[in-house]
């Protein structure tokens, strides 16, 4: 409690006031201003009431269940800091733990394409937030040599950042293969360009 | 039917009311009775004159009003008080002051040391933020450059204002987690608050 700048409070006076009552009673035994039949709640009881009140209520731990097995596909682990969708994607022949993403198909906004991506992966009736129409970063690499043609020389991923408004996954169609992580944990799935590339726009 | 409709009734009055025709006709209410000779001279002039003395009393009224309205009206509306700059006054007893002892040397030097302490984490926490907010905009702007490189279109769809971000909401965080199953305790809540109207 604020003590110094201060002054005592309604409840506070009416604490003091009803010490100095019962002292004045005791000292001067049995001199009853009032009548013994009335039953009077004094602050300090009410002060007890509410501390026992207090001590009864059971607040939902911070670190869940999901947290203790290191299950890292449940949505409920690390309830202080953001989490990511980490799917595993056929790119090419390779099989890579990647920011779910959807080609572009021409005739569609780039906005349009990153939440058909998110319906994809995530079900048809999602209940996110998309942040604007601007991407916010930008990964761009060559194909191998082998699948080069004069026009395709590469590909260039773009991100978009979108919230969660729901956390009721229930009717998604999730593959077996997702994960739900934070900033930190990215560094272990995903390879070191595009880490790096994705760490510039994600905050936290 | 039972019940004779009043508007007969006072139909049935009327035709008995003609009957006397030697009666002259009830015109002003000057007239108490209808055979009775004409006791009170109705006068015609007098109620002309009242009338003009009440029109121009009632005139003379409704500007007296209008007149005070303006005066009312032109004088500065009566500033409405804020309710939070001014301190009721029971809160300025003395018997509200507290005591309490004096700080003591150690105290105050410790709260010093953790002032400094808490302005230097501050400054690194900020320091942090804007440059996290710096390589944010860095990245959008190159994805930006790359996209035009890729195709106007596109670029000037993604830089388009979006209409349906602000106003944005989202949930404050929250120490613990919400509890699954837990039943808040319903209260009424009454809105004391006073109204002004200038």
């Amino acid at each position: 409690i604020e003590l110094e700048k201060s002054h005592y409070s309604d409840h506070e006076i009416r604490k003091l006031e009803e010490e100095e009552q019962l002292r004045r009673r005791k000292e001067s035994l049995y001199d009853d201003d009032e009548a013994p039949g009335k039953t009077v709640i004094m602050a300090q009881d009410l002060e007890d009431k509410w501390e026992q009140k207090l001590l009864r209520f059971e607040a939902a731990p911070r670190i869940t269940d999901a947290d203790k097995n290191n299950d890292r596909t449940s949505l409920n682990r690390k309830l202080d800091s953001n989490l990511m969708l980490l799917v595993k994607q056929k790119i090419g022949n390779q099989e890579l733990w990647l920011l779910p993403q959807a080609e572009w198909q021409p005739g569609e906004t780039l906005r349009s394409t990153a939440e058909r991506a998110m319906a994809t992966f995530l079900g048809d009736h999602i209940q996110a937030k998309t942040l604007g129409n601007a991407p916010y970063g930008i990964y761009k690499y060559k194909f191998p040599r082998a699948i080069r043609t004069e026009d395709n020389v590469g590909a260039k991923v773009f991100f978009f950042k979108a919230f969660l408004q729901s956390s009721d996954l229930s009717q998604a169609e999730l593959k077996e293969d997702y994960l739900w992580v934070t900033k930190d944990e990215l560094g272990d799935y995903l390879k070191l360009e595009y880490l790096k590339k994705v760490n510039r726009f994600l905050l936290d | 039917s039972k019940s004779v409709s009043p508007r007969a009734l006072c139909s049935f009055f009327f035709f008995s009311s003609w009957l006397p025709q030697a009666v002259p006709f009830r015109g002003s209410h000057w007239q108490t009775s209808l055979l009775a000779f004409r006791a009170s001279l109705p006068v015609r002039a007098q109620p002309k004159k009242k009338k003009k003395v009440d029109v121009r009393r009632e005139q003379a009224q409704k500007d007296r009003m209008k007149k005070k309205i303006k005066k009312l009206e032109k004088a500065a509306p009566e500033m409405i008080p804020i309710e939070d700059f001014i301190t009721p006054l029971k809160y300025s007893d003395s018997n509200r002051v507290r005591s309490l002892p004096p700080l003591s040397f150690e105290e105050s030097e410790r709260r010093v040391l953790l002032m400094k302490k808490w302005c230097l984490f501050k400054q690194k926490q900020d320091k942090a933020e804007k440059k996290a907010i710096q390589t944010l905009v860095e990245a959008q702007q190159e994805a930006l450059k790359e996209l035009r490189l890729e195709s106007e279109e596109l670029y000037q769809a993604a830089i388009r204002r979006d209409e349906g971000l602000f106003p944005f909401q989202r949930d404050g965080p929250n120490y613990t987690p919400p509890l699954p199953g837990y039943d808040a305790p319903e209260g009424k809540c009454i809105d004391i608050t006073k109204v002004y109207t200038q």
